[in-house]
């Protein structure tokens, strides 16, 4: 339960700043490649032996680095294709697949073991320890007071460059860090659970929705909420409704991510002419 | 006091203001024009600190770039006339999304220009008119000694322009400097005091509305021979030869 609530919590972290970065409804730490990118730099570590204490470093470590490169790599290829909410989420599901293609290569080819991958990358919360519950902790506090910070700049982001350069912020600058932490939150969710998607995208929209505003300052709180209560309730259903099985929460996440995106799409029709 | 010394600014080689030098006295209404690409909002962006030049700007003896943003917001406020519409915020989410807003200014300004019913809306759907409405009352909603409108009166409708230069006079009077970057000639330069008037990143001509603007001004910046046509010491600016062979008159 600990676990959905951190987990749900980080990765709405992580979908509401890429969403206020890139002035996009749809961003997500999966549509944009962070999750398939540290995915894939996290399967490498299980060629390390398991029992081996740094892999408590390295994975962690692996997920970020990969997360964030994953993440340049959309970023780069969307500026090409003029930076449009389409092209943003079009390159990223372009990285994504390959980098996600990527990471069962190995698992394919059985050069790990394949048991523990294929159970990991499913995005499940079960087996959560004090160590994964901890960081995950740590980092949604440090992401938090970062970004506390810069609260009523990020309003301003939201709307337009010029407002933060009017601010006397570098927009770029705010940028960078901000999509920095979305890789960091998302990544130490990959690292011990792999992947679970669209919490990051529905769990900012349901806030929005709830509130009846996009101001910032209340959206991101009201999210870390919705996101941690959608993950807890697709996580209960995981566990219940199939019993004996356990399912893996990503399965009913999806499930529910799916239908979100859809309203979400036709939602934005509305102004993606303008 | 608004000091301009030997300003600058290039983006990338492209030299957008080169040496421009001006002296704007608190207490008035000052209109920036020029044609399409002279410079008149990177002059204005210069002045709110929001990007980098060579030269000293000034307000009350103070560089705005070397303030913090919340000392900032004080002297300087930079009021665009649109933006990009594709984040999901309301009119309501827009005027509170900056630093320093007064919210009893705010509803006041929210009932002068009519936004009570839009608050809600969301900010792509509502017109380009009532979105530079909101703007305007956004940045109106802060106290500063300068204030910058950029491309004012572009999408507002007559009513709402008469009423916004209007409310200007008399934060002129109050103490104010006011810029106004605009192609909207008419009715913007019977409210103005002073006219600065700039071609190619250079400033052709700089003083008081009365002296500085006439028909040769006209024909330079914008190539077109043009009338100033007083009436009643009201000033419009009309096109008159295009117009007349427009219409076959002679």
């Amino acid at each position: 339960m600990i676990a959905a609530l951190l987990v749900g919590s980080l990765l709405s972290t992580s979908g509401f700043l890429i969403q206020v970065c890139t002035r996009n409804p749809l961003g997500d730490p999966y549509l944009l490649g962070i999750s398939s990118g540290a995915l894939f730099a996290v399967t490498l570590t299980f060629a390390f032996p398991p029992q081996s204490p740094l892999i408590f470093v390295f994975r962690p470590l692996a997920a970020f680095i990969g997360g964030f490169l994953a993440y340049t790599l959309t970023h780069a290829i969307a500026m090409k294709a003029g930076y449009t909410p389409t092209s943003i989420v079009l390159s990223g599901v372009a990285v994504g697949t390959t980098l996600y293609s990527l990471s069962l290569l190995p698992q394919y080819l059985i050069l790990f073991d394949i048991h523990k991958v294929f159970a990991w990358s499913m995005g499940s919360l079960t087996g959560a320890g004090p160590i994964e519950l901890l960081t995950c902790l740590a980092i949604l506090v440090i992401a938090f007071l970062i970004v506390h910070n810069y609260l009523p700049i990020l309003n301003a982001l939201n709307v337009s460059d010029d407002f933060v350069r009017e601010l006397g912020y570098d927009p770029l600058k705010l940028r960078r860090i901000m999509t920095g932490l979305a890789a960091l939150t998302a990544s130490i969710s990959v690292a011990w659970f792999g992947i679970i998607g669209f919490i990051g995208l529905a769990a900012p929209h349901i806030a929005r929705r709830l509130l009846g505003s996009g101001d910032v300052r209340y959206v991101l709180p009201t999210s870390l909420i919705t996101g941690s209560v959608l993950l807890l309730l697709s996580d209960t259903a995981a566990k219940t409704l199939f019993l004996p099985l356990d399912m893996p929460v990503n399965i009913i996440v999806s499930a529910i991510g799916g239908p979100t995106l859809a309203i979400v799409l036709v939602r934005m029709r509305k102004y993606a002419g303008s | 006091m608004l000091v301009v010394k030997n300003l600058e600014v290039f983006y990338g080689n492209f030299k957008a203001i080169s040496n421009v030098n001006l002296e704007l006295r608190s207490g008035s209404l000052v209109a920036v024009i020029g044609p399409n690409g002279a410079g008149k909002s990177t002059l204005l962006k210069a002045i709110a600190g929001m990007l980098s030049y060579n030269g000293t700007i000034t307000i009350e003896d103070v560089e705005v770039r070397e303030l913090s943003p919340w000392e900032r917001v004080k002297y300087v406020t930079y009021v665009p006339a649109t933006i990009a519409t594709t984040v999901d915020i309301t009119i309501g989410d827009l005027l509170l999304s900056t630093e320093g807003v007064d919210l009893g200014l705010l509803e006041n300004y929210v009932r002068m220009f009519d936004l009570g019913s839009l608050l809600n809306r969301k900010i792509w759907e509502v017109s380009t008119g009532e979105l530079e409405r909101a703007l305007i009352v956004r940045g109106l909603s802060r106290f500063s000694k300068v204030y910058l409108f950029d491309e004012l009166l572009s999408h507002i409708d007559l009513r709402y322009q008469i009423r916004v230069l209007k409310h200007l006079r008399t934060l002129v009077s109050a103490g104010r400097l006011v810029l106004v970057a605009s192609n909207q000639l008419s009715p913007l330069l019977n409210f103005t005091d002073y006219v600065v008037a700039i071609k190619a990143g250079k400033l052709l001509a700089a003083g008081r509305t009365v002296e500085v603007i006439c028909n040769e001004l006209l024909k330079e910046l914008y190539g077109v021979k043009a009338e100033i046509v007083k009436h009643r010491n009201i000033i419009d600016v009309v096109p008159i030869d295009e117009v007349k062979t427009e219409l076959n008159l002679s």
